[in-house]
């Protein structure tokens, strides 16, 4: 991801290579400069045994034959074996892999492909009110990854063009905080094209419903997920539910980030791009699931904490908890596909708003999904770019 | 903190901050409650927690802290903080007049929305970067006194006034509430009721 042709102008100007990530400070194997140094000669020793090795290197052929090349043969896989699938992507995605498929399946790559040279314009014809914002949170994201560190280099420069042809591409959003972790998240694995239709395929629906709501004046969707999740608490944990109401604990004093920036900020990392793996291909149900999985883990301390220890506590989970092995087979025990389905509608009507949880403000966005990965798009200002599939088959 | 076992009060108190998009609210609170200061402080999402002590002569005051998100776009989740509050710090930053703007339609809504008793100040946080002020120390003096706020210019980053502007606070907190209150959300709650009973014997 770092090679990147900035062979233009350099030439002319002064040249600055700034701060140069420097080897005093060790970075882990995800690029996150080390908080805690005194565990870092252990960890260096912790190398692969070749039996690992070996298996890993199984693990990524069978990857490589599902996806062939350059995701060729991805969507057939899928229609044949989507359990196989499934079961493969929670056992989490090869790293090396990780990019590409995060795109395939979450339809992000279909819509790159359906709209050509429309990223290019977003960045460099359109003008966003929200620059200033995103300028100032750019050096706030991930402040701790090598990658995000250097001012104005190669990864704060991306991370301020996806932001800013989002803003631009859906102006009823704009630009909210939390959309830079998830996009800084995505830089990590993806160019920045890529990542700005990830982006789009998350929040416009390519898939699964779309959360473009987490972020619309009033966060409806925010307030809709935190009351699904918390009467999932009250049902899978009477006793918890019960001691969060005496409590006065309100799920938005520690659930609101989880979805907000699906788990993208502060927690481990090794366990947030497992969560990513899928929540890309089953939804957000998983963010429930894994909320209630670390409600579970630390069910008998949580019932016995008074206010002030409790929210703490749920904003952060000992670290031995966070382990995606033990986390993950956890969290998928809880089956809420149907309980959120119920609790969707019961939210719905108690706001007497007819399924219409996108939110006030989507006048001009319209969600009809006509056929998986279709949608359009909200720039008002550039040639409408219409992305149906229809619009290309008439083409 | 234990110098004075015998008559020592314990009071909790919900504490929130409230101002625009990096005015420097966490920075504040990390400086307050961990002596730190990190140049390039991570967003905010939501909000977050934290409590600290301070103590006044023979009373601790233990400050429950909601550091919330500064965007506007958050602003619907603001009102579960403030409310019940019985301290709000509105932060501005001094070299953004825009942000001062923004702390007095804060300060309006906390009139209007927020608890009567809430005790609430107003920081110019990074009084440190003097070159670059845009909001004039008079002027926020004389908003914070047409509002009787309690006003102080603030640096996260040199720590001045940061822990002056908490304990003032604190000590206002105890003037305003000699007695429990009897409509009192504000500073005794179900906590320490239950910490003060445990925790006297020496």
């Amino acid at each position: 991801m770092a090679a990147n042709n900035t062979d233009r102008g350099t030439s002319s100007f002064d040249f600055d290579p700034g701060p140069v990530p420097a080897p005093s400070r060790p970075v882990d194997r995800f690029g996150f400069v080390k908080q805690d140094q005194s565990g870092s000669p252990d960890e260096l020793a912790k190398c692969k045994s070749v039996a690992e090795q070996e298996r890993d290197g199984r693990r990524i052929r069978k990857w490589r034959k599902m996806i062939g090349v350059d995701g060729s043969d991805w969507k057939h896989y899928v229609r044949r074996k989507p359990q196989v699938v499934k079961r493969r992507i929670r056992m989490g995605i090869p790293d090396c892999l990780r990019g590409l498929v995060w795109q395939l399946i979450s339809g992000s790559r279909d819509l790159l492909l359906m709209n050509p040279g429309v990223y290019e314009q977003l960045v460099i014809y359109e003008t966003s009110a929200s620059e200033m914002d995103i300028i100032r949170d750019i050096s706030r994201t991930f402040p701790s990854h090598i990658f995000f560190q250097q001012r104005h280099g190669l990864g704060q420069r991306s991370l301020y063009n996806v932001l800013k042809a989002y803003s631009v591409y859906d102006r009823d959003v704009g630009y909210v905080q939390g959309m830079g972790f998830v996009a800084g998240l995505l830089l990590l694995y993806m160019s920045e094209e890529d990542a700005f239709w990830l982006v789009v395929a998350l929040l416009k629906g390519a898939v699964h419903a779309p959360m473009e709501g987490l972020y619309q004046v009033g966060l409806p969707l925010v307030q809709q997920y935190l009351f699904q999740f918390e009467h999932l608490v009250k049902e899978y944990m009477p006793q918890l539910g019960e001691h969060f109401s005496e409590e006065m604990i309100n799920p938005s004093m520690y659930g609101s980030q989880w979805f907000i920036t699906v788990f993208s900020y502060s927690f481990p990392f090794p366990l947030v791009l497992r969560i990513w793996d899928i929540f890309l291909y089953e939804g957000i149900k998983i963010v429930f699931q894994v909320g209630l999985a670390l409600m579970r883990c630390c069910h008998d301390d949580l019932v016995k904490l008074p206010f002030e220890k409790l929210v703490p506590a749920l904003r952060n989970f000992p670290k031995d908890t966070l382990n995606p092995n033990m986390l993950l087979p956890l969290a998928f025990s809880f089956k809420v596909s149907k309980h959120l389905d119920e609790l969707q509608h019961e939210y719905e009507k108690r706001n007497k708003d007819p399924i219409h949880h996108e939110g006030s403000t989507s006048k001009s966005v319209d969600h009809k999904l006509l056929d998986k990965s279709v949608m359009k798009t909200q720039s008002h200002d550039i040639e409408k770019p219409t992305f149906t599939q229809e619009k290309k088959d008439q083409g | 903190m234990a110098a004075a076992p015998a008559v020592n009060k314990i009071k909790n108190a919900k504490l929130v901050l409230l101002g625009d998009v990096g005015t420097g609210k966490s920075s504040l609170v990390l400086r307050f409650v961990k002596d730190q200061f990190v140049e390039f402080q991570e967003s905010t999402i939501g909000a977050a927690f934290f409590s600290q002590t301070v103590v006044i002569d023979d009373t601790t005051v233990k400050f429950d802290i909601w550091d919330t998100a500064g965007q506007e776009r958050y602003h619907s989740l603001a009102p579960m903080y403030y409310r019940g509050a019985a301290a709000a710090i509105v932060v501005y930053d001094i070299t953004l007049q825009a942000s001062f703007a923004r702390a007095k339609k804060w300060v309006q809504e906390l009139q209007a929305q927020g608890n009567a008793n809430t005790i609430m100040a107003l920081a110019g946080n990074k009084a440190d970067l003097l070159d670059a002020r845009q909001v004039e120390i008079e002027e926020a003096k004389k908003y914070a006194e047409e509002n009787a706020l309690f006003f102080m210019e603030t640096s996260a980053k040199t720590a001045a006034n940061v822990k002056d502007i908490f304990t003032e606070l604190a000590k206002r907190l105890i003037e305003a509430q000699p007695a429990p209150n009897p409509s009192g959300m504000i500073l005794v709650d179900r906590a320490e009721n239950r910490s003060s009973n445990s925790k006297c014997c020496s």
